[in-house]
């Protein structure tokens, strides 16, 4: 049984606590229903919240009940709230930029008093309606704006509205995550890997890695279906400069010869992204490990880095999802 | 009072340096992987030190209702007990532990077989 809000809802057998809530006609948020993008978090007041429903999230949430309600299957009566975690802040759309034919650059205005390290990410939402997705930060704690990127998904009602966002206020929640550079091991080897948008959490770290001189082996990793995708490609080999240990290799999972095989300083394969991670390193430690994207990808990933020789404190994930089907 | 494999092997840091080739062990092996392929890695971890703590006769908390409860459910038989015990003792092989204490250790964990196995 749930109690919510004054109500009582009995759970059916292995059902979730988000299905129950909406399934009884509670709006509540969520996005991935895979227990990675946060966007359903609650607090439990009252019983035992199962340990899977709270993978991910920071001790001290822990510690207060916060749990994941798209991944809680309750064996026991719990009594639960909305939760109102992290301070939010009014931000104001101040650019969009085309960065492939499907992803956007939508630069923010920073906030006064938002705190966050390059690599973490944000729950974003339109003021109208409360409509909210997360987005990771590519830019630096130094910059004065924010910048996010963008996969425009066909019918996709936030990718969608903020192209045409400029001069719109949006509300920002967090930040949050564990994706971000490490600070005082400037020699340690560095594998990034991501599909997508999840180059945006990867870039702020290899910005925030050159600002801070490492001086390690850096090897970037970038899936996406063609070669258009493999976006900020300049913008990248621009950091090559300040980074020497930077190589960049992109996975296709179609192209032409034209578009294959060394591309400036990038390396281009038509091989999936794991395959043409591992290839260049089957051996992994003693270095630390970046993978943003899907989240079967990110756990796969893990797990045969983990089997590789890194060790599971050197692995920082940023899983995230499109929107799930209704 | 004999002092216990534990404390000869070097107490918590030998199991921090046995608990990843351990875990690393059982996920690539095909007979038992699919019941370490938990998503999260990091408490199927913390599960796999217990048991190794556990093992070498360490500071534990064992419960034989508890293990056979969490057990029973997988239906495990002979072939995925004599696994672990494998990797058990290719992991503290690997770590140059004296055949001696290896067979101790292996006893601990034979001594709990019938919590594990459903019969």
């Amino acid at each position: 049984m749930l109690h919510f809000e004054g109500k009582d809802y009995p759970l059916e057998e292995g059902e979730s606590v988000l299905d129950c809530l909406l399934r009884n006609g509670e709006q509540v948020n969520s996005l991935c229903r895979s227990g990675s993008c946060q966007s359903c978090l609650l607090q439990a007041t009252a019983g035992p919240v199962p340990a899977p429903a709270q993978v991910g999230l920071k001790d001290a949430w822990k510690q207060q009940g916060y749990f994941l309600a798209c991944v809680c299957r309750p064996r026991e009566d719990l009594a639960l709230a909305r939760c109102d975690v992290g301070a939010s802040f009014d931000a104001l759309v101040k650019q969009v930029t085309t960065f492939s034919p499907n992803i956007i650059g939508v630069k923010l205005s920073r906030p006064p008093g938002f705190e966050f390290r390059a690599g973490q990410f944000v729950q974003l939402s339109r003021p109208s309606d409360g409509l909210m997705r997360p987005y990771s930060i590519a830019s630096l704690p130094s910059d004065n704006e924010l910048e996010l990127h963008v996969a425009l998904l066909p019918g996709g009602q936030m990718s969608g509205w903020l192209s045409e966002a400029v001069g719109q206020s949006v509300t920002l929640r967090g930040p949050f995550g564990e994706c971000f550079y490490q600070e005082g091991e400037p020699e340690r080897p560095l594998v990034l890997a991501g599909t997508g948008t999840g180059l945006a959490p990867l870039f702020g770290v290899l910005r925030a890695a050159a600002q801070a001189g490492h001086r390690g082996e850096i090897s970037l990793f970038h899936g996406s279906p063609q070669a258009s995708g493999i976006y900020l490609r300049s913008a990248l080999e621009e950091l090559a400069a300040s980074l020497p240990g930077l190589r960049l290799f992109g996975s296709l999972l179609s192209g032409a010869p034209s578009e294959l095989g060394a591309q400036g300083l990038w390396q281009l394969e038509l091989a999936p992204l794991d395959q043409v991670v591992f290839s260049r390193h089957p051996k992994l430690d003693g270095h630390r490990l970046f993978l943003c994207g899907a989240p079967s990808f990110v756990q796969s990933l893990r797990k045969r880095a983990y089997l590789a020789g890194a060790s599971l404190s050197r692995i920082h994930c940023d899983a995230f999802a499109a929107p799930h089907p209704a | 009072m004999t002092t216990s494999i534990y404390e000869r092997l070097g107490g918590e840091a030998a199991v921090d340096a046995a608990v990843d080739i351990f875990y690393r062990k059982v996920l690539a092996d095909e007979r038992i992987s699919s019941f370490f392929d938990d998503v999260d890695m990091d408490r199927q971890r913390a599960k796999q030190k217990a048991f190794l703590t556990f093992a070498f006769g360490g500071p534990n908390s064992y419960a034989g209702k508890d293990m056979r409860a969490a057990h029973a459910r997988m239906k495990l038989t002979e072939l995925h007990f004599n696994a672990v015990m494998e990797n058990l003792g290719a992991t503290l092989a690997e770590l140059g532990v004296p055949a001696a204490l290896i067979g101790e250790a292996a006893a601990i964990a034979l001594s709990v077989k019938g919590d594990i196995v459903s019969s």
